[in-house]
Order: structure tokens, then sequence, then C-alpha cells
């Protein structure tokens, strides 16, 4: 049997359009569950970071409560950002990505809803658990178990939906964008359950704590996060300016190369540490690899837009997505080349590997979300975003502060490892290498929050639908940059 | 640690990856690899076609945006 075209010729585009419609409409109430919590999880975990941020410049600030100490604040801001803010937007991105590749209505909707509600008690049962000390000292899993169940409910449910839709798909071609998200789905409820098992329901012993602690560390991002960005950045680009990928058969390599050496990945954050030497190798081996499914991604994006990148002065998703996207490029380059030992030696251990996380995490995959959600959230709601100038501040003001931040923490990091090497140099002194890029990321965290605020304020004004009904799209500007009809052959 | 849980974390290993690979046999198999233009175009319709941008959205009362505009195809 081979692949028939998704769209039969017998179609009309008005037969098009109403199935399009349609398919929007089914899955309003789960992605927008998923949405709206997302949107409130961001602000908390934005606050936590600023908080955590600010005790790096004055470390008594606001110290006499035990549960806004350091300890507990930095790993309230990442669970609050990676699984409150990330991880939901991602779903609701996917979820809606799913119903218009399969091309089928959303089934199943209260399996989402529940799902929703698992996830959200859950993120609420943890961040309590990490402030009243309840919080485990593994780095990614702080939550406390009664709280991990809930999110493996949850993601357990949306994986079960998932297969479900996949079985009822209209046949035809599967997008590669479909393949990154099953992946996401049927990857991460495994990842998330054995690690958990392994380190805080039946711990192993002594050492290999460590490597399971990275092994799931590194593939939360590699195998849960990249792959939902990466099948909203194959998606939505191609979608918005109106041309097919550049290379179908690099995005098809890109997607099994990553498959085959992501996985390896997890070790190198252990150069060094009391672990065999073919663990450790193998996996700096597997982390250079990646160059492949990365130089692929990056040709593939920039050859789709090239010639149209006029398009990111009218197209707020477009210009989100393709920030996120080259944020993609960079961020795994860097974490290759920090895979080598030798440049490791200088960056572990320092406020580097925190500018690249925020790299990956903010630049690139936030920023996709935000671009996925600009373009989503009118088709399901019918309504269109309040302001082209609320979305340029949004996107200005994220765009910048994640752009000082990642600076910040790459030369601080530099110096400071740099400093940390020198044995002439007290452990003391090298802190003071970081302090002023300390204070420009705390500045840089100010931008990033009112960035937040902005567009809050603009989700909620749309959920409202506040004002009078627009007929036209909220693009930046006029039909600038577009290029004339003419053009088109 | 008790004998069940590495039986159940070797079974989730074997289903997994084995899922992994059924996946790439299937997709092989079915003629996913094959056609691959004609593949990326599979997001585009009669309404929304190659060479239109999309960044606006439809409803059902069919008071489409006016701005969908046309983009250039040059390689």
């Amino acid at each position: 049997m081979s692949a028939t075209p998704a769209h039969p010729s017998t179609t009309t585009p008005e037969m098009d359009k109403a199935e399009r419609a349609l398919i929007d409409e089914s899955t309003r109430i789960p992605v927008l569950l998923f949405f709206g919590s997302a949107v409130f999880w961001l602000l908390v975990g934005t606050l936590f970071a600023l908080l955590a941020s600010f005790k790096m410049n004055a470390p008594h600030f606001l110290d006499q409560w035990g549960w806004l100490t350091f300890g507990r604040v930095r790993p309230a801001h990442l669970n609050a950002v990676a699984y409150g803010w990330a991880a939901p937007a991602g779903i609701g991105v996917a979820l809606w990505l799913m119903a218009r590749l399969c091309r089928t209505p959303l089934r199943h909707s209260k399996l989402l809803i529940c799902a929703a509600l698992f996830w959200n008690i859950g993120i609420l049962l943890g961040i309590f658990g990490i402030l009243s000390g309840d919080g485990r000292s593994i780095e990614w899993l702080e939550f406390p178990n009664y709280a991990s169940l809930m999110l493996f409910v949850a993601f357990g449910l949306i994986a079960v939906w998932a297969v479900i839709m996949f079985r009822f798909r209209q046949p035809g071609h599967v997008y590669v964008s479909q393949w990154y998200l099953l992946a996401a789905f049927l990857w991460f409820p495994w990842l998330y359950s054995t690690a958990n098992i392994l380190l805080n329901f039946e711990p192993i012993q002594g050492g290999a704590q460590g490597a399971v602690n990275w092994w799931y560390g590194h593939n939360a991002l590699g195998l849960w996060f990249t792959p939902i960005g990466l099948a909203a950045a194959y998606y939505f680009i191609p979608k918005v300016i109106g041309r097919p990928i550049h290379s179908y058969y690099l995005s098809i390599l890109g997607f099994w190369s990553l498959a085959l050496f992501y996985s390896w990945n997890g070790m190198h954050h252990l150069i060094g540490g009391p672990f065999p030497a073919w663990m450790v190798s193998a996996s700096v081996v597997a982390s250079v690899m990646m160059f492949i499914p990365v130089i692929t991604t990056a040709i593939n994006h920039h050859m789709t837009v090239r010639g149209n990148f006029g398009a990111l002065k009218w197209s707020p998703t477009l210009r989100f997505t393709v920030f996120g996207a080259m944020c993609y490029t960079l961020s795994s380059v860097q974490g290759s080349l920090m895979a080598i030992p030798s440049l490791n030696k200088v960056t572990h251990f320092t406020h580097y590997t925190v500018g690249h996380a925020h790299l990956g995490l903010y630049a690139f995959f936030t920023m996709i979300m935000f671009g996925s959600m600009y373009y989503i959230t009118p088709r399901i709601v019918g309504w269109e975003w309040p302001s082209a100038r609320l979305i340029r501040w949004h996107f200005w003001l994220v765009a910048i502060g994640i752009g000082v931040m990642v600076v910040a923490l790459t030369i601080g990091g530099i110096l400071q490892g740099i400093a940390l090497l020198d044995p002439g140099i007290t452990f003391m002194a090298t802190l003071d290498y970081t302090k002023p890029w300390l204070l420009l990321r705390s500045g840089s965290g100010i931008l990033l929050t009112a960035g937040h605020i902005v567009f809050a304020v603009s989700f909620t004004l749309l959920l409202l639908k506040a004002g009078s009904k627009r007929t036209e799209p909220t693009l930046f500007g006029s039909d600038q940059g577009r290029k004339p009809e003419s053009l088109v052959p | 640690m008790n004998a069940i849980v590495y039986i159940l974390l070797a079974a989730g290993l074997v289903f997994f990856g084995g899922s992994t690979l059924a996946a790439f046999y299937w997709a092989a198999k079915t003629g996913q690899f094959r056609n691959l233009e004609d593949g990326s175009k599979s997001i585009f319709d009669h309404d929304e076609p190659v060479g239109t941008a999309t960044d606006a959205f439809a409803d059902k009362t069919g008071d489409r945006p006016l701005r969908r505009g046309a983009i250039a195809l040059n390689s």
C-alpha cells in the first residue's frame, strides 16, 4: 500500500475550509484548558525566577522565611516553567496539530479534560511540596512522589488519546510533525515513569542515580520538548508562508537521526564523574552526532523561509517561530560543543550551563510555543488578538530579554569557569567574576517578566473577546513585506 | 529493589524500543518514505493551497479575512 495524497482532488475549497473549521472547533476546550493553565504557571514560574535571580545579587533577600529560600525557590521556578508552562503549552499545541494532521475532529475530549485536571493538581501539589520543604534533591525531578504520580496519570491519558487519534486518522501521508508528536507522546511517559521509579519509588544505589538522573534530564529536553517544538516549526513555517518544506527528505532524516542519537546524550553531564569511561564516551560521540539532525533541520528551515524573510515583518506566528527555530540550531550546536571534554572542563558547574538551558528551553521552545499560540488561539476561539501593538511589545521584550540573559550568563560562566580552574584564585574570589553578569541577568529577567505580563493580558483579552470583532487578522503593520501576486507562477 | 520493578522496566524498554523499530518498519512498508514531494504538501488543501500565506483565521460563517496574500515561490 502506498500513501495516498492527503487531500483528494474530489474536495472543493469550501469543503476543505469547512472541514478545517470543524476540526479546529473540536479542539477548543482541551486546548484552551492547557493554554490557560500554561499562561498562569508561566506567570508563577517567572515570579520564582525573578526571586531566585535577585537572591544571586542579594543573598539575604527574603530569607527570613524558609519557604522562600534559594534552595526552594529555584526548583519551584524550574518545575513551574518546565512542567507548568512549557509542557502544557506544548501539549495544547500538540493536541491541535494532531487533530489537524490526522484530519479528524478531536475525539474523547473528556480524556484530555481529565488529563488537564490531573496535570494542574499535580503541579499545584508539586510546587507546594517543594516550597514546604518536601522536594527531592534531584534536578528536573524535584516534585514529591504524590505530585509526580498525578503528572504520570495525565501523561498516560494523553498518550492513550494520541494513539486513538492516530488510529482514526484520515488515510494519507503521515506528515513529519506527526512523527515528532507521536514520538514525544509515547517516549515521555516511559521516560518519566522509569526515572521516577528508579530514583524516587525504588531508588537504585549510589552513582547510578546520577546516570539515571541525567538520562532523564537530558531526554526530557530532547525527546519531549524538542520534538514538540520541531513539530510546530515544521508545520507553522511552511503553513504561514504557503510554501512546502524545502527538503522533505532532510526532515525525515532529521527525525530518525534524532530518535537514534538523542537518548544517548545525557551522560555528557557526567564528564569527570565516577562513571565507566565508555558511558561518558558513548554519550560524547552521540552528542557530536546530533549535528546531523540539527544541521538538516537548520538547512530545511532556512531554505524554506529564504526569499520570504519579509513575512517576518507582518506575521507574529512566523516571527516567534523563526526566532525559535534559529535558536534551536544555536542551542543544539552549543550543546554538542559543550559535550567535548576540553570545553566541558571550563563550562561545567558554571552559569554557562544555565545560559545554555535558557537558550534551549526559552529561546527555542518557548518562543515557538508563543508563535504557535498566536496562530492557534484565534482559530479555536473565533476571535482575533486584541492588539498588534501588544504582540509587538511581547516579542521585543522577550527577545531582548532572553538575548541579554544568554549573553550575560555565557560570558559570566566562561569567566567563572576559567577562575575555577585556576588554583591561585580562591573559591570566594571566583564568585566576584560573576557578580556584574548576574546583575545583568536580573535585568533581563525584568524584561522577560514584563513580556509575559503583556502576553497574559493579550491572551486574557482574547478569551474575553474584548472590544469589537475584528474582521482582519492581527498582523504587524500593513501589507509591507508581501510580494505582489504576479510573482506567483 | 524487587524483581517486579526490574521486570516492569525491562518490559518497558523492550516495548518502547520495539515500537520505535515497528514504526520505522511500518513507515517503510506503507510507502511513507516514497513520494516525499507530495508528502511535504499534505498540510495544504484546496482552500489554503501552496502559494497562499495563511496567518489569518477562517470561521464557519465565512467572513474570512481578506488579507491572505500571495508569496514568492522561487527557490
